[in-house]
């Protein structure tokens, strides 16, 4: 009967019931999207480092990787020392530097488009750690291989001739060669706008005059071992790098960007407040509204509880009704916020800021729940408070 | 990604004082160099405070791990400016001569960037286009380009904001909507009478909306009181996490204004909305007859 009831006073009220449902729905959506930002980065950050399959990063002392262009020396006998350490199974070194790089037949006279800067790195033949072959092979001796927009910008297709010269000093009066295009890729750690070469670290190393040097070096770890117990064996027998986990790396990057976990944390309580102040407004009009048919329920025999379930269950519904449709909306606003955020500086493209999660809308979607439960119980308790007779004598017509 | 320089130099050019170099960490190995005689170096006020250096004590430094350290005097301390760029930085800022730099460096004829000062009335688009030549691999920005580049965070998240303030702004719409809606649902039988009386329609809704108006007033007025206690919170909070001076969250003329006008046609429209509802109904109806 109670539900009927409830069915009835909605369709009563067509209106105000469409009105909280849309209000209940646009704060669940805020809610779920601020869930979603919340651990977001974390987690597309910790899944993109984790996707390359190596989980230490021996970085010099203080830094992170690409952080800055402080290189760690003498890698050769390090290497050497890491390899020994029980658990390691490959070390990846890399070397990151910035590269003028023109095409064969132009010059820098020629206009921009004939001539760029780019970030080049310099690894082991073969490894695609930070990028993934798209056309052509991996560079091999004096070979360069190229992202999508430095082939864009110099029209550097497969099988043409760039020279190279380190940017640093100008980039005119350094050490210049030339390298033939292997081929393109997609680099994996690239931020909008990068342009990004990726070639053999003996080459790179030679180029930029920093022999036996590294930007950092990715570790493997053999199955079985643990990171922390091999990155501990490791730093015993080093010193002045520094090694970090997958986890710490995630960590530390998303440290600085803690200002959209604080963000998340303010606008999801905000979000839940106000539909908590939505839902219980209407139910206590709603109540105000029926006190008459309340009392005439609770002297016909109507046990307190059931009256109480069944107001508290209308601002359920209202919140499941308004809930769902949210959860829908979060994912439209999500993608709509992502699309914004993207553009974000120094962050890699393939990480996101809202993780669809069906965890973080089931969340969301619980709070609603429970805030519905607690937006209905105060004005459905203090109605049933109320002395029957006199609520029966004030509401005779 | 961007690798970030690492060491940052500038030189000002026409300036009286001498120049300076700022740098984060130092990039190049200078093995077996010899240490600059009278090296001198400014360190920001956080740090120090934090390592218990002050004016005229010596720290060593060294521009890479394996090289020789070399003893540089502290002649003095400075207070980082309110860079928001810069509040992420990790490591400690300090201050050398440029050619103390240089040369602890091993970088003598290097400088990662200089700035010029053109004659007025230049054109600073040809001009940067005229000097790019003859410095070739280096990129010559005019001034404001350079601060649209380094701004681009802070337009990306203030497109976010932008974002989110429509969202939450459709949220309190429809939540004034709603209140609109109950409080005219709660008198639509005095409504009802006053147009039985003959009160015109448009005297009834202004009547709705001028109070939805007020009521919004109210609203706004309580809301930029929560507003501004926020923003004194935001700014507390993140001056004391950063240690900077950096104003955060700044409530201005407009912003007031702007918060206020939106209040006030968001309360009309839920008006205006509420009461044509109410004025549409028959009047005997609403009073049961």
């Amino acid at each position: 009967m109670l539900a009927l009831n409830s069915i009835r006073e909605f369709r009563t009220r067509p209106l105000r019931t469409l009105l909280t449902v849309a209000g209940v729905a646009v704060t669940t959506a805020m809610l779920a999207d601020m869930l979603m930002l919340g651990g977001g980065m974390t987690r597309s950050f910790g899944e993109l480092l984790e996707s390359r399959g190596y989980e230490l990063r021996l970085t010099p002392s203080g830094t992170l990787p690409f952080d800055t262009e402080a290189t760690v020396p003498g890698f050769a006998a390090l290497r050497d020392s890491v390899e020994m350490v029980a658990g390691v199974e490959r070390v990846a070194p890399v070397l990151a530097a910035s590269v003028i790089a023109e095409i064969e037949g132009g010059s820098a006279a020629e206009g921009p488009e004939r001539s760029t800067q780019a970030l080049a790195f310099g690894m082991d033949p073969g490894d695609q750690s930070l990028y993934q072959l798209t056309e052509g092979e991996t560079p091999g001796q004096g070979e360069v291989l190229t992202d999508s927009d430095v082939r864009a910008a110099l029209r550097a297709e497969p099988g043409s001739t760039l020279r190279l010269r380190p940017a640093r000093g100008g980039g005119a009066w350094g050490r210049r060669t030339t390298a033939r295009v292997s081929g393109t890729g997609q680099f994996i750690f690239a931020s909008r706008g990068d342009l990004q070469v990726v070639m053999r670290l003996d080459d790179l190393q030679a180029l930029s005059s920093q022999h036996d040097q590294v930007s950092f070096a990715m570790i493997r770890i053999r199955e079985g071992y643990e990171a922390d117990s091999v990155r501990a064996a490791i730093l015993a027998r080093v010193d002045r790098v520094e090694i970090v986990t997958l986890a710490g790396v995630a960590e530390r990057l998303t440290a600085r960007l803690s200002y959209f976990r604080q963000i998340a944390l303010i606008l999801g309580t905000v979000s839940l407040f106000v539909a908590t102040l939505l839902v219980g407004t209407l139910t206590a009009v709603s109540v105000s509204e029926r006190l008459g048919l309340i009392a005439a329920l609770r002297a016909i025999g109507l046990s307190r509880r059931r009256i109480v379930a069944g107001l508290a269950g209308e601002s359920v519904v209202l919140c499941a009704i308004g809930g769902g449709i949210g959860v829908g909306l979060a994912v439209v606003v999500a993608v709509h916020l992502e699309s914004i955020l993207s553009d974000f500086p120094g962050l890699p493209l393939s990480v996101r800021f809202f993780v669809i999660r069906a965890e973080s809308l089931v969340i969301a979607f619980g709070l609603l729940i429970v805030s519905g439960v607690v937006a209905g119980l105060i004005p459905a308790l203090n109605a049933t408070r109320m002395e029957v007779a006199e609520v029966l004598h004030r509401e005779a017509p | 990604m961007r690798l970030a320089a690492a060491a940052r130099v500038v030189a000002v050019a026409g300036a009286t004082a001498p120049a300076i170099a700022a740098i984060a960490a130092a990039p190049a190995p200078a093995r077996g160099q010899a240490c600059p005689d009278g090296l001198e170096v400014l360190i920001e006020r956080p740090y120090a405070e934090g390592a218990g250096v002050t004016t005229g004590s010596t720290v060593l430094v060294r521009p890479a791990v394996e090289s020789r350290p070399c003893p540089a005097r502290v002649a003095g301390i400075f207070e980082p400016p309110p860079d928001p760029a810069t509040l992420n930085a990790t490591r400690p800022r300090v201050l050398f001569h440029l050619p103390h730099l240089q040369a602890l460096t091993g970088r003598d004829t290097d400088v990662d960037y200089f700035t010029v000062r053109v004659r007025p009335g230049a054109d600073l688009a040809d001009l940067a286009r005229d000097l790019e030549p003859l410095l070739p691999g280096a990129q010559v920005l005019p001034v404001s380009e350079v601060a649209e580049r380094s701004s681009t965070t802070f337009r990306v998240v203030s497109r976010f904001h932008t974002a989110i303030a429509g969202i939450t702004l459709i949220a309190g719409g429809v939540f004034l909507a709603c209140i609109m809606v109950l409080k005219v649902q709660e008198r639509r039988v005095p409504i009802a009478a006053s147009r039985l009386a003959g009160i015109p329609r448009r005297f009834l809704l202004w009547w709705t909306v001028t109070e939805a108006a007020l009521l919004s007033v109210l609203g706004g007025v309580a809301g930029l009181g929560v507003g501004l206690g926020a923003s004194s919170i935001v700014n507390a909070y993140y001056q004391r996490l950063y240690d900077t001076t950096l104003v955060f969250s700044r409530v201005t003329g407009e912003v007031v204004a702007e918060a206020l006008l939106l209040a006030v046609v968001l309360g009309m429209a839920a008006g205006v909305f509420a009461g044509t509802r109410i004025l549409a109904s028959d009047p005997l109806d609403e009073i049961g007859c």
